[in-house]
């Protein structure tokens, strides 16, 4: 029996959010794509219980979430532990992680509690509904806002914000600048 | 692993330009009006910056597409199933 090529291509054009929310997870693309491959292999093994026409994003992203807290997590230190592994593994890779003008808005990020950033990732960044994004994590839709909530609130403490312009250009050349004399 | 090597981007050209801040404010991350006391407080702008980043992050590594080893994966996966193909 093979796999319905539509389904198949609904899995592939998920892949590159998945990663993008795999890496927020583990903070490093070596480990985000070994759990990609981890959830596709469960998700295809077990893709009789996907039902065509509903969301195969949260499907997917779900499989993930849940793979990534009963396995990873365990084998290491939360992830909320801003000043260790996760944080660390921000600074090491930059190159791996993303553009380095991003170095401090990622160092913010790290330091949100996982669950914050998790649900500030999936509704800000992957772009589900507040809904869809309670399903992925399960938990309630008001447990969802408020930690949008929360984590968006203390992204901005972090960051210091006082004005647009302070996250501008500017800062982001200090960023990259600071980012060259470290480690 | 070839799927590391990235081809890094360029900066989105409008990324900081007043269109861009003002199209994002608009309607940042989807936000209900049940959230606006916050953003109130927090003030729109800021709170735009941030939805931004975010997404400019993410989408940095969406733009990479499929690694070809995870494409080789689906493709061996979809086209083996169980055996009886």
């Amino acid at each position: 029996m093979k796999l319905d090529p539509a389904i198949r291509d609904q899995v592939l054009a998920t892949v590159p959010s998945l990663r993008a929310f795999a890496i927020s997870l583990c903070g490093n693309i070596d480990r985000a794509d070994d759990l990609v491959q981890e959830t596709l292999l469960r998700a295809l093994a077990h893709i009789d219980s996907f039902q065509p026409g509903t969301n195969m994003p949260a499907w997917l992203f779900t499989i993930l979430r849940n793979l990534f807290r009963s396995e990873y997590r365990k084998r290491r230190r939360e992830v909320e532990d801003a000043d260790g592994r996760y944080a660390e593994s921000l600074k090491s890779h930059p190159e791996q992680t993303g553009r380095v003008e991003f170095s401090e808005f990622r160092a913010a990020l790290a330091k949100l509690p996982s669950d914050q950033r998790e649900a500030l990732i999936l509704v800000g960044a992957s772009g589900f509904s507040y809904e869809d994004a309670a399903t992925i994590c399960g938990c309630a839709v008001g447990t969802i806002k408020s930690r949008v909530n929360r984590a968006r609130t203390r992204l901005a403490d972090l960051l210091a914000i006082d004005s647009v312009d302070d996250f501008g250009p500017d800062r982001a050349t200090r960023a990259v600048l600071a980012g060259g004399g470290r480690s | 692993m070839s799927g590391k090597t990235v081809n890094i981007q360029p900066p989105a050209p409008d990324s900081d330009t007043p269109q861009a801040r003002e199209g994002s404010a608009r309607d940042d991350m989807g936000k209900p009006a049940t959230h606006r006391k916050s953003e109130v407080r927090l003030g729109r702008e800021v709170q735009a910056r941030i939805g931004q980043q975010l997404r400019a992050m993410y989408d940095d590594v969406v733009r990479q597409g499929v690694p070809a080893h995870i494409a080789d994966l689906v493709r061996r996966l979809s086209e083996q199933d169980d055996g009886t193909a």
